[in-house]
């Protein structure tokens, strides 16, 4: 019949379109699923050390001595005084903070996570502007894809026979989730 | 040729100015008068519910979703928390240090003792400190910025 053989050029070709954008979605939707358990865009290293004593200095003077006693050569960004006896020093990918009182240098590296931060961005709609429409643009071809695929092929594994099961199949998990969570 | 040189170079002037102007972040800023953070929180009940622009550098961030940051004063030892719709806007951990120009509303924020305990352990989490629930000694009263746009610088 010519109006499957349309359907299958239609969806080869837009499975072709949205193979790129499927990939940076499907990479994403792992990376935020598990956002409790990690963090999707930064690879964070914590640490703490604790020195045996901090001289009395000039703010300068004591971020050079902190830097120096920590072997931090970064390129110093800001400084800020959360309290009396604390001081927190940016460093590009580095986040020093010092407490007099305990002697504590607590030191937070960073690090972007490469593909996967990117991902998320789009994923996201960080961008928000013509973004939105190309991302809904992709869902529609998504929603044309799931629903032409099942056209596809005809005979006892189309959706008159095995892909009506699988179809059903399909449709029934997150109903029965929804049961267990939602309801 | 001379045609493309002139274009190249119109987009390079664009692209320059916009980026020394600072990354925009959700709806920019729209008013001209910065309010001092000192200014907020030396009578924060005249300001709750206002629409203020501040500026600040920003101390901390939120590093799982990026939907809070927090901006120093002008007085020292003192840092407002500006909060956003998560997704809405994203502030990237690496603009620790910058100035920040934030413009929103002054929220008002009233926590019972239990309220508290969990926000400050959520908190905790979050920066991967230690959480000692008798640090929170009781219901808690604090002020923070709704933010609806930023530029940093």
């Amino acid at each position: 019949m010519k109006w499957r053989k349309w359907i299958r050029i239609l969806h080869r070709d837009i499975g072709y379109l949205a193979t790129g954008l499927t990939v940076i979605y499907a990479i994403s939707g792992v990376a935020v699923n598990h956002v409790d358990e990690w963090n999707p865009n930064y690879s964070i290293e914590r640490s703490t050390i604790k020195l045996d004593s901090i001289p009395s200095l000039e703010k300068e003077a004591m971020i050079k001595y902190i830097l120096n006693e920590i072997g931090e050569t970064g390129k110093i960004k800001n400084s800020f005084r959360p309290a009396p006896d604390k001081l927190d020093i940016f460093v590009e990918g580095n986040t020093i903070s010092v407490n007099y009182t305990t002697k504590e240098v607590s030191q937070e590296k960073m690090a972007s996570r490469t593909v996967i931060r990117e991902s998320n961005f789009l994923h996201l709609n960080a961008p928000k502007k013509v973004w939105t429409y190309v991302a809904d643009v992709f869902a529609v071809a998504l929603a044309f894809l799931a629903i032409s695929g099942l056209f596809m092929i005809k005979g006892k594994n189309g959706i008159t026979g095995r892909g009506a099961w699988m179809t059903a199949l399909g449709i029934l998990l997150p109903i029965i989730f929804l049961i267990i969570y939602y309801y | 040729m001379r045609k493309l040189i002139f274009v190249l170079l119109a987009v390079f002037l664009i692209v320059g100015v916009s980026l020394a102007e600072g990354k925009k972040y959700g709806k920019g800023v729209t008013l001209k008068e910065k309010t001092k953070i000192s200014d907020i929180f030396a009578n924060p009940e005249e300001f709750t519910g206002k629409k203020v622009l501040v500026e600040g550098m920003i101390v901390d961030v939120c590093s799982k979703r990026g939907c809070w940051m927090e901006i120093a004063s002008d007085k020292e030892f003192e840092k407002i928390k500006i909060k956003v719709e998560d997704g809405e806007i994203v502030f990237p951990l690496e603009e620790k240090g910058k100035t920040a120009l934030v413009e929103g509303t002054i929220e008002k924020i009233e926590m019972t003792k239990e309220q508290a305990i969990e926000r400050a352990k959520h908190h905790a989490e979050e920066v991967g400190q230690k959480f000692d629930p008798a640090s929170v000694t009781g219901p808690e009263v604090f002020y923070q910025i709704r933010g609806l746009g930023a530029v940093i610088k």
